[in-house]
Order: structure tokens, then C-alpha cells, then sequence
């Protein structure tokens, strides 16, 4: 399995990126966002401690992400960045938009 | 330090394998953090170049052949992947996307990113049916690719 789903809260989950989101299994990634839009969740925690790569599929994924959720007042944020998704954030200055924590609890905590 | 040439002809397993070639060389080769965020890039870039040839290359009735070199050296990492696909314009492509990428875009990064992070990138033709892509990766740098974040 690709990701892992964990709720919070009704509104907030985690999402753990195993391996790779890349362009193999983007789309999965999107669709499996899109359901939980629209079952209400608004906030994403993306865990990244296993990511071995994220490439620009994959970070196009998550931009769709965020524009579904923006405008609904959501928010993406990264969690336990891993090296390789570190040099894609550093590449992109997507820290810019996608905040950053150096755990999952760390995350959920600022999102509670 | 030459850490040699490796071949593969299945498309669906070649990325899979060039990561595994990295994590052992993250492990055994690089020692300076300097060298370890220069092998991701080259990494990085590696991916995102076998993910085009998979994803768009066309080999017509050919088996597919790649094959991929890197040489670390004290300052930059040196890489040379080699296909038998029928090639593309790069130069075309990198100045298209260039101009057309649109705010949080969900596609048309990956050319980009890969010009953005290395240096020396070059794609031409060699020896009839083989086409060859070089690239370097300094250390110590900090590339970036412009990516528009207001709509």
C-alpha cells in the first residue's frame, strides 16, 4: 500500500507517504485526497519519514491537493521531511507554501 | 571516483533499481553532508529523466536499452545516462514549459526541474540510434526553480 490514512480529527488526518509519490502512483494519491475532501477532511498532514522519493508528479499531486482545499480555508503541511523530499522543498521553495514540522505530532498539534 | 555504468532494458523496474544503487552508495560511498545533498539532487534528477523516458519515450520496435553512469569527483558529481529511444528536442521542451508553467502546477515540472537543479545538461544524439544525456551536479550549490505560487 502506497499511503496510509490516519484521522485526528473530523476535519484533519494524516497522510503517510510510504516509499515514493511519484509519477507511478500519483494518481492514486490524488483520488484518495479528492474521497476524503469530499467526506469533509479539510487539513492535511503529509508524513515524509519513510519518502525515499517525491518527484514532480507527485508534488503536482499535492498542489491539486491544496487547491481543492485553499479555498475551504484547509491547509497541507509536511511532516518528518526525509532527505530526498527535503532537496525537492529546497529545489521548489515550497516551504513557502507548505509548512513544515519536524514530526507528525508537531503538526497535529499546530493544527488542533 | 567512477562508481560505474549500469544497463537496463525493463522500463518497469529500471527506476526502482537506480534508487537501490543510491541508497547503497548514500550508505557506502558519500561521507560529507555536502555529498549527501549533492547525490540526492543527482538522484533527483536521475528520477526524473528515467520518469520521462518511460512515460513519453519511443523506442519503435527496439527493446529498450539504458544505461546509466555517475562519477563522483571532490567537488561535483558527473552523470551520463545513454538511451536507444528515437530522442527528443530538449532544448525545445525546456523553453516551452518555461513559458507556459501555471501556478501550482500539477504537471510540466519535471524537465524543469531537472535543468534547475544540474548544470551542464546537455541531450544529443550519438551513434545512429543512441542518445545520450550529461549533467552535473555541484555541491555547495542552492538551486531553485521559479515556480509561480500566486494565481
Amino acid at each position: 500500500m502506497n499511503f496510509q490514512i490516519e484521522p485526528c480529527t473530523q476535519e484533519t488526518l494524516v497522510v503517510k507517504i510510504e516509499k515514493a509519490l511519484d509519477f507511478r502512483n500519483a494518481a492514486e494519491f490524488k483520488t484518495l485526497c479528492q474521497d476524503h475532501v469530499r467526506a469533509g477532511a479539510r487539513n492535511f498532514i503529509l508524513d515524509f519519514s519513510d519518502t525515499g522519493i517525491l518527484d514532480s508528479t507527485g508534488l503536482g499531486s499535492i498542489f491539486s491537493l491544496y487547491r481543492q482545499v485553499s479555498p475551504l480555508n484547509g491547509q497541507v503541511v509536511f511532516a518528518s521531511v526525509s532527505r530526498p523530499v527535503q532537496v525537492v522543498v529546497q529545489l521548489t521553495r515550497t516551504y513557502k507554501v507548505f509548512r513544515q514540522f519536524p514530526s507528525v505530532e508537531a503538526a497535529r498539534e499546530a493544527l488542533a | 571516483m567512477n562508481l560505474g555504468t549500469y544497463r537496463f532494458s525493463d522500463l518497469c523496474s529500471v527506476i526502482d533499481h537506480v534508487h537501490d544503487l543510491f541508497a547503497q552508495w548514500e550508505r557506502t560511498v558519500v561521507q560529507s553532508e555536502a555529498d549527501v545533498q549533492a547525490l540526492h539532487r543527482v538522484k533527483l534528477a536521475a528520477h526524473e529523466w528515467l520518469a520521462n523516458l518511460v512515460q513519453h519515450a519511443t523506442f519503435d520496435q527496439r527493446v529498450p536499452e539504458i544505461s546509466f553512469a555517475i562519477h563522483l569527483n571532490e567537488d561535483r558529481i558527473d552523470c551520463t545516462i545513454e538511451d536507444n529511444s528515437d530522442g527528443f528536442d530538449l532544448e525545445s521542451q525546456l523553453l516551452e514549459r518555461s513559458t507556459s508553467l501555471e501556478p501550482y502546477p500539477e504537471r510540466g515540472m519535471g524537465l524543469l526541474m531537472l535543468n534547475a537543479c544540474t548544470d551542464a545538461l546537455t541531450y544529443q544524439s550519438v551513434d545512429g540510434n543512441r542518445n545520450r544525456l550529461t549533467f552535473t551536479i555541484t555541491a555547495n550549490k542552492d538551486p531553485w526553480l521559479d515556480i509561480p505560487f500566486h494565481i
